[in-house]
């Protein structure tokens, strides 16, 4: 048979509280029944050694020499467990001088222990000749001058018959409360969980079109409240995202749009009014160049969404920062030349670190970044390149590119990286492409668990740092290894 | 001559891009027929046996590298050359492992377009001479060496190699894409590739052109550079 384990969180938690509550009133009944037990026996055993030292003072010979017991004895109204008492009273050779009628001619006890009763009250239980038990203390007196065993028993059957009531009633009582308890758990646990339903509904009812709906934080502070608060933060930049990808789609439609609409109204034109062979030809290769600045905005997308679908791992390889920026330095070399730009390497050897990345994408990155700091830089100026690594923290290299070119505008040093984004200086504007090429470095290098910013504080010139986790030796041997 | 004039079959469903190609291609010298669904290319493939395919994959109804299969498996000798918008690499190496000969991504440049299929169809043999000239210009690819009306031209690497391309393509235009590709060996293309190409052909041109009174580097506006001889 299978138990099938119940499906609600709610009757999960009833059932676990319950089985602990269970557990936990079956060891009180255990522990109270014990102690009572104990109690009462104690009472019994100081009860008959009142009786043993009370009995003392009634017993006496009589005139023929037998033992006798005082009848006033039984008026007393004291113990209302007289009916249960018994008494046998030896001489020290073991003779029975008395037996009380109520023990109807059986022993109470055998023949004489050794040393019973001769210092303490000797406490035993003993089982009668008719089978019921029997809790028997024994003492020594003298009586009249002569010695005497005086054993007195109450019979346990009443004490264990309470506690078997005792018992009952106690196990009674604990399916009542399991009940009880069960009910009330299940009651509090259903209105604990109330808003977890509600959050459940509310969240049910966020699409794309009200992505600014939030769920309700009745009480930030409980779990709950953390929950909706959790589930709100993820809303939030659920929602940005939603909307850079809205405001990116029509920034790429209307980037699309601007070289179509100037080859349809190169080539409206040319057809009204060109005559002549050569304001064609000066028209289709105005046409011509528009379409080249689309192609490379395409491209650009292209490349972005690639970088933005790179998942660690896919098609990483362990290289060496500086060779990279060497390799795009030497690629640009011919731009630097034209410009009489000086590149300056400060610390190069800061630079042979390990990276591991898509070479080519990160290439694509660094060629963005140095491409765009020649471009802005003035002629005959110098271009500073340095390398450093962090001091403390997981080990990365900063490699910063500081220019002479005009800088960013204040507040605009996060903007640059936005896509399609034109720097409101005019000087720049002239000579801006897409407005890709940062967004796609920074993309590229954040995806390798990099980063990438342009210092606020320069004002001459803009200083760009890429910052990016270097691949420790020790790993890189452990992947080769394998 | 005519009989000897090679056949290209261009199946292209959009009729502006396979008119704009025949005509173009058709002032190369090359014998064009077109089509513009996979069942009549399928057909003319058969009927024509044209030597070279210039193959559209984006078809009605069918798959373009479902006719390239079917042209492989009937053991039907003729180059392939696909033209497709799905550019991935992934893409190319399906067209390749399919049975194409090459594979050109939309957009592509004309000039690019010529050169392949001129590669193709064997017209312009690999050139084995060491030595090449244009004009005046001589360049020796052995001891990679230039020199124009007998003066030795102070050359960079990169320089030479972008001559010797030049030259070897002479008198027709090389699209910037070909240059990225074929001479910097870059896989794709990016802003900053074009800037350092013009950058790069401004500079040959002051060391090839500046100094001699007749100018065989020429820009075509929109298309590329050629290096030819000016019609006088």
């Amino acid at each position: 048979m299978r138990i099938s384990w119940p499906k609600s969180i709610r009757s999960r938690l009833t059932l676990w509280y319950l089985l602990v509550l269970a557990g936990l009133l079956l060891i009180y009944a255990t522990l109270v029944f014990a102690f009572q037990y104990v109690v009462l026996t104690r009472q019994i055993v100081h009860d008959e050694i009142q009786d043993v030292e009370t009995v003392e003072g009634l017993l006496y010979f009589n005139f023929q020499g037998a033992l006798e017991l005082r009848q006033d004895y039984y008026s007393r109204p004291q113990s209302h467990l007289l009916i249960d008492r018994m008494m046998e009273v030896r001489d020290l050779s073991g003779n029975v001088l008395y037996r009380s009628p109520t023990l109807n001619g059986m022993p109470l006890g055998g023949a004489t222990r050794k040393g019973e009763g001769d210092a303490n009250f000797d406490q035993r239980v003993l089982r009668l000749q008719d089978g019921s038990y029997v809790l028997v203390i024994s003492h020594i007196h003298s009586i009249q001058g002569q010695e005497l065993l005086i054993r007195l028993g109450y019979s346990l059957g009443p004490l264990r018959e309470r506690m078997f009531h005792f018992l009952l009633l106690l196990l009674l009582a604990v399916p009542i409360a399991i009940a009880l308890a069960g009910f009330a758990g299940q009651m509090i646990a259903k209105r604990a969980l109330k808003p977890l339903e509600r959050m459940a509904a509310r969240a049910e009812g966020i699409t794309a079109s009200n992505l600014s709906s939030r769920l309700e934080v009745r009480n930030p502070n409980d779990e709950l409240g953390h929950m909706a608060r959790v589930i709100n933060h993820l809303l939030d930049r659920l929602e940005q995202a939603f909307f850079q990808l809205q405001r990116f789609t029509s920034d790429a439609a209307h980037e699309l749009r601007t070289p179509l609409a100037s080859v349809r109204t190169i080539g409206e034109v040319a057809l009204e009014k060109g005559h002549d062979s050569e304001e064609y030809r000066d028209a289709l290769g105005s046409i011509l160049e528009e379409t080249g600045r689309l192609n490379e905005t395409i491209e650009s997308l292209l490349l972005l969404a690639k970088a933005e679908a790179t998942q660690p791992g896919d098609r990483q390889t362990t290289f060496i920062a500086s060779d990279l920026i060497n390799e795009v330095l030497n690629l640009l070399e011919v731009v630097i030349e034209e410009r009489n730009v000086v590149v300056i390497q400060e610390s190069a050897s800061e630079g042979r670190a390990n990276v591991h990345a898509d070479r080519s994408l990160l290439r694509v990155a660094i060629l963005n970044v140095l491409h765009n700091a020649l471009k802005f830089s003035p002629n005959k100026a110098t271009l500073r390149i340095s390398y450093s690594r962090s001091e403390s923290g997981p080990e990365r290299l900063f490699i910063t590119f500081q220019d002479q070119g005009p800088g960013i505008p204040p507040g605009e040093h996060r903007r640059v990286f936005d896509r399609f984004f034109t720097s409101s200086a005019r000087a720049t504007a002239s000579q801006s492409g897409a407005g890709l090429g940062l967004s796609v470095a920074k993309l590229v290098i954040d995806r390798i668990g990099g980063e990438m910013w342009f210092d606020e504080k320069i004002v001459q010139g803009a200083k760009c740092t890429i910052a990016l986790p270097v691949f420790s030796d020790f790993v890189g041997l452990m992947l080769v290894g394998h | 001559m005519a009989s000897s004039r090679s056949k290209i079959l261009i199946i292209e469903d959009d009729k502006k891009m396979s008119d704009a190609l025949a005509s173009g291609i058709a002032v190369a010298g090359y014998e064009v027929t077109t089509a513009s669904s996979a069942e009549e290319g399928f057909f003319l493939v058969h009927s024509l046996r044209p030597d070279l395919l210039l193959l559209d994959l984006t078809l009605p109804q069918r798959n373009g590298l479902d006719i390239l299969r079917q042209i492989r498996r009937g053991g039907l000798d003729v180059r392939v050359l696909i033209l497709t918008s799905h550019n991935s690499v992934e893409d190319r190496v399906e067209g390749f492992q399919t049975g194409a000969d090459d594979y050109l991504g939309k957009p592509f440049s004309f000039p690019e377009l010529m050169a392949r299929i001129d590669a193709l169809l064997r017209r312009f043999l690999p050139t084995s001479r060491t030595a090449l000239n244009v004009g005046d210009l001589i360049l020796d690819s052995g001891s990679r060496t230039a020199s124009r009306g007998g003066e030795a031209l102070d050359l960079t690497a990169r320089e030479f190699d972008l001559l010797l391309y030049l030259a070897e393509n002479h008198g027709r235009t090389v699209s910037r894409e070909m240059l990225a590709k074929d001479v910097w060996r870059e896989t794709s293309r990016y802003t900053p590739i074009d800037n350092v190409i013009d950058v790069q052909v401004a500079r040959l041109r002051r060391k090839v052109d500046d100094p001699f009174a007749v100018k065989l580097l020429q820009t075509v506006r929109g298309l590329g550079f050629k290096l030819r001889e000016p019609i006088s």
